[in-house]
């Protein structure tokens, strides 16, 4: 996993108070932070994966569930071999517009399969992550959902993560 | 809203904090667009039993008799979007 500027530096520090002032009540504090790890090798021979709460997800799958008032706490695997047509969004909390017209635009699956081709990156995991960032309890979002996530991306040989959120 | 503050005022009865919440959620974090979203679903649920057309009752009564509380609840925030949905204003449209 690669790391950004400094470690010790909150990436978006105003954030939570942003929150909590349209949310009266709080929305999650986090006051410590899980430095970003450094990569071991250049980018060129890392094996790249992708993981985003954009509610993407292989048609035919069961739908997230965009209703429940206090979230959904599964994943979806995504092929990174899949198209674009293959796939679908299922989230309310962002706009969707253009990326119904080009997924690339909140889920780059093609443009990372064209880094990989062209040597920028070293290759792709198998699959990519999915899931939506609509989850009102913190403590089970890091408890269940990003365990499970970091170790089926462990488990796909990932070496470095992309993370997006929507 | 965290959860916590959410159990907290169902614990202490805060109904005002409850139904802010809902409406937040159903409005896309908009609270008036919520209590709209809310009318809307209850509109469109009026609507095609004004006729009464037949209606499958046993369906439902075995639902309600053998669904835990959960399912139900959750059944219901299903049927607002499906309702909402069905008017035809859909805020939900990857617009907000």
């Amino acid at each position: 996993m690669t790391g950004t500027s400094s470690d010790r530096e909150q990436l978006r520090p105003g954030l939570w108070a942003t929150v909590n002032e349209r949310y009266p009540g709080s929305m999650i504090t986090k006051p410590d932070l899980v430095p970003l790890a450094r990569l071991e090798k250049s980018l060129a021979q890392t094996r790249l994966t992708f993981v985003s709460t954009a509610g993407v997800q292989p048609k035919g799958t069961l739908p997230f569930d965009v209703v429940h008032p206090v979230g959904d706490y599964s994943f979806r695997r995504v092929p990174s071999t899949a198209e674009p047509a293959d796939l679908e969004i299922h989230q309310l909390k962002y706009p969707t517009d253009g990326a119904n017209r080009d997924l690339n635009v909140i889920f780059p699956i093609e443009r990372l399969r064209e880094l990989a081709a062209e040597g920028v990156v070293g290759g792709l995991t198998p699959d990519f992550f999915s899931f939506i960032g609509y989850n009102m309890d913190p403590e089970r979002l890091e408890r269940t959902l990003a365990e499970e996530i970091a170790a089926a991306v462990a488990a796909d040989g990932a070496e470095a993560a992309l993370l997006a959120p929507a | 809203m965290s959860l916590q503050y959410l159990k907290d005022a169902a614990a202490s009865g805060d109904t005002e904090a409850l139904i802010r919440y809902v409406r937040l959620h159903l409005g896309d974090g908009d609270e008036a667009k919520g209590r709209k979203e809310i009318d809307k679903a209850w509109i469109e649920a009026l609507k095609p039993l004004l006729d009464l057309p037949p209606a499958d009752r046993e369906f439902i009564h075995e639902t309600l008799t053998m669904k835990d509380l959960a399912t139900l609840a959750h059944l219901f925030f299903d049927l607002h979007f499906y309702l909402v949905k069905q008017s035809g204003e859909w805020i939900h449209d990857g617009n907000l």
